[in-house]
């Protein structure tokens, strides 16, 4: 066999996956959006009315703002405490393999269902936290009935879910040449010095890709909110995945669904673009000739 | 013998219809997918087919079996809510017409008026597995602690509230059920279902809808049940999932009667009964929300409609599979199911009671549309921001009617 016949074997069956269940659905999607479509019977072309629509849909609107402060809470969040915990482990301590691994395993369990139904049993009225609390002779926390603990809640479980943010981080921390250090040190740098002009402005393109992974993948959060609240109380935690879920299969309004879900994909490209453009001030490569 | 009948059945079977592999899905609690299950082992058996379970609770089988009929993956058999089936099926092409199975599925145990419950535009969709509608449920053990009668009407509720023990409730409503509770209490005082069938327009007025969510609210301000915070407090978890329900703290709901089972069997030895329904003090009748309950359906692209009739037929009517699916979906609607569990003993007395009760209480026909999806999410959306303050009653009950009859035109 040729080579080029050998490197297309074995790039076809990533090429079939893409090809079968991204561009397909995607460029589906695309062309329902323009369509009046439930379902059961053929969709039927309707212009731009679904994005029309949306423009006077409060509950869009109302779901869209959910969504972007559940963005701008996990994100820094998670991205913060990842940092955190990996300076913390790239430390040489006693055991530190194990502790790698049980930071790390959080980020696999984490988006499972079962985490989501254990979080909300941790976090219910008569909960381990609530038990935790009113045993230390504090008031009892409604963590799911009121609007802004529960969206904090569900921010909590993505922010729990920090091992794959933390392993890049730690990566990229592991890579700081150790010599910038000490000639720091001798010129008189404490700890936080040394953190905040060296390891910071030389760990940026990691915090730059973190950024954009976690910004994408906050955007696309289902099954925390659906799981532990339903998208409640007062839709507070209602996200777009689960807006465009219940349009989709409970309203038999795909045409409109996939409006939305084009909707948040344009939101997504433009945040992501906007990144790009502001990572030409603050991320930093090895090379950069800037002063 | 028993052994020799099935064989020869399984062979006199073999005539209409090939050993098939089938699949059926319902949504239930443990109790009916265990008797299901159990009952589909002994049909397959008698009629040589394998039948492959797809169960779920009630959450999210709606979009599930969407999805699936979308992608035309949906079983052979499905267990399908009522008022789904304008929403699968507006000219009755959705599912398979059953009546092209009358040789083989024994119509005549249903009247023509059931029978017409599962029609659309002419065409049986689906066959009525019982009639069902809404019952209040109390937990007599808790009653009978504390010396209280069961109520009776709403201010034996309001009573008892504080007189159960110390943190103990009478009586809860949240989401669905608050709706519920709602909707039963203005056509209490109205006479008028949610729904104007003749014009597909809301046939409430702002000012009637109102009073049914003051109502509402009154009973949460007189501590009778909790508020909608506090039920929200515990998580996307329903009421017999509760551990205040299940420990008797909660000691009464508003229920299905064919969900006694799910609701009595967290209750261990206590007890749980059905009362008459409670009326508001100005009521004109009962208000009973009474529905075809769940309906087995064929799915209109099986491979097997044959097999899946036989099965269908089975499970409807057989005596074997009627004794151990019992009262698992409530009180069945065939003649011959219902006549054989209750000279069996096979049914609870309780649901006997419930579904008695759901018989005897009178009120409007309902219309479908009182469930479909988008009315029950504007219901309640808007009862939900008046239950935590954030809007008036009246304003509530006018966004709502304004908005339900927009949701609801296209099936003018």
């Amino acid at each position: 066999m040729e080579s080029p016949r050998i490197g297309l074997a074995y790039l076809a069956p990533y090429l079939i996956g893409l090809l079968v269940f991204t561009a397909i659905p995607f460029l589906g999607s695309l062309y329902l959006s323009f369509t009046d479509y439930n379902l059961i019977q053929s969709p039927v072309w309707s212009g731009m009315d679904n994005f029309r629509e949306l423009m006077n849909d409060r509950t869009f609107m109302r779901s869209l703002r959910v969504t972007l402060l559940y963005v701008f809470i996990t994100v820094p969040l998670k991205l913060a405490f990842a940092l955190f915990i990996a300076v913390i482990l790239n430390y040489r301590l006693r055991a530190i393999g194990f502790f790698r691994t049980a930071y790390y395993v959080p980020s696999i369990l984490g988006g499972s269902i079962a985490i989501a139904v254990l979080w909300r049993y941790i976090f219910a009225d008569a909960g381990l936290v609530n038990m935790v609390l009113t045993g230390m002779g504090l008031e009892p926390v409604n963590w799911f009935g009121d609007p802004v603990n529960a969206l904090f809640t569900i921010s909590l479980l993505r922010t729990w879910q920090f091992g794959s943010a933390m392993v890049i981080f730690l990566a990229a921390l592991q890579a700081v040449d150790k010599s910038l250090y000490e000639a720091a040190a001798i010129d008189g740098a404490n700890k936080w010095h040394s953190f905040v002009h060296i390891t910071l402005p030389l760990i940026t393109p990691v915090i730059f890709f973190n950024l954009i992974m976690q910004m994408v993948q906050a955007f696309q959060e289902f099954n925390g909110p659906y799981i532990i609240t339903g998208g409640g109380p007062l839709k507070s935690t209602y996200l777009l995945p689960l807006y465009i879920y219940d349009e989709a299969f409970k309203n038999f309004n795909m045409g409109y669904a996939s409006a939305i879900a084009w909707v948040l994909f344009l939101i997504i490209m433009v945040l992501t673009v906007v990144a790009f453009w502001s990572s030409k001030k603050w991320v930093y490569y090895a090379g950069d000739k800037r002063s | 013998m028993r052994l020799l009948t099935t064989t020869i059945l399984a062979g006199l079977m073999a005539t209409t219809a090939q050993a098939a592999d089938l699949r059926m899905s319902w949504w239930g609690g443990d109790a009916r997918h265990a008797q299901t299950q159990e009952a589909l082992q002994v049909c397959g058996t008698k009629h040589g087919h394998q039948v492959a379970a797809e169960f779920t609770g009630w959450a999210g089988h709606q979009e599930r079996i969407t999805t699936q009929i979308a992608g035309r993956t949906e079983a052979d058999i499905m267990q399908i809510n009522w008022p789904w089936l304008p929403l699968f099926s507006r000219d009755g092409t959705g599912f398979a017409d059953l009546r092209e199975f009358s040789d083989i599925i024994d119509l005549s145990q249903w009247t023509e008026e059931q029978l017409a419950g599962g029609e659309m535009n002419g065409v049986l969709n689906g066959l009525p597995v019982a009639e069902t509608g809404r019952v209040y449920f109390f937990n007599k053990t808790v009653f009978d602690a504390a010396g209280l009668p069961l109520p009776t009407n709403w201010d034996e509720v309001r009573a008892a509230t504080g007189q159960l023990g110390e943190g103990v409730l009478p009586f809860e409503a949240q989401g669905l059920n608050a709706i519920f509770l709602v909707s039963t209490t203005v056509t209490q005082m109205t006479g008028k279902d949610l729904i104007d069938a003749q014009t597909t327009t809301v046939a409430w007025t702002p000012e009637e809808l109102a009073e049914g969510i003051r109502f509402y609210l009154s009973l949460v301000e007189d501590g009778a049940i909790r508020s909608w915070q506090q039920v929200a407090g515990e998580g996307n978890i329903e009421l017999f999932e509760m551990r205040p329900w299940a420990d008797g703290r909660i000691a009464g709901t508003y229920e299905w009667d064919s969900a006694y089972a799910k609701y009595a069997d967290p209750l261990g030895d206590q007890e749980l009964v059905p009362v008459p329904i409670l009326q508001v003090d100005s009521a004109v009748n009962d208000g009973t929300y009474r529905k075809p309950s769940m309906l087995l359906a064929i799915s209109a692209r099986s491979e097997n409609p044959q097999a899946a009739a036989q099965i269908i037929d089975c499970l409807m009517n057989d005596p074997e599979a009627v004794d151990i699916l019992g009262d698992s979906r409530g009180l069945p609607a065939s003649r011959a199911a219902s006549e054989r569990l209750a000279a069996e003993g096979g049914i609870d007395p309780n649901v006997a009671a419930a579904h008695d009760l759901v018989l005897a209480g009178n009120g409007p026909v309902p219309s479908p549309l009182n469930e479909h999806p988008k009315v029950r999410e504007i219901f309640g959306d808007y009862l939900e921001a008046a239950a935590y303050g954030q809007i008036e009653p009246e304003d509530a009950a006018l966004e709502m009617i304004d908005e339900m009859n927009r949701a609801i035109r296209s099936f003018r």
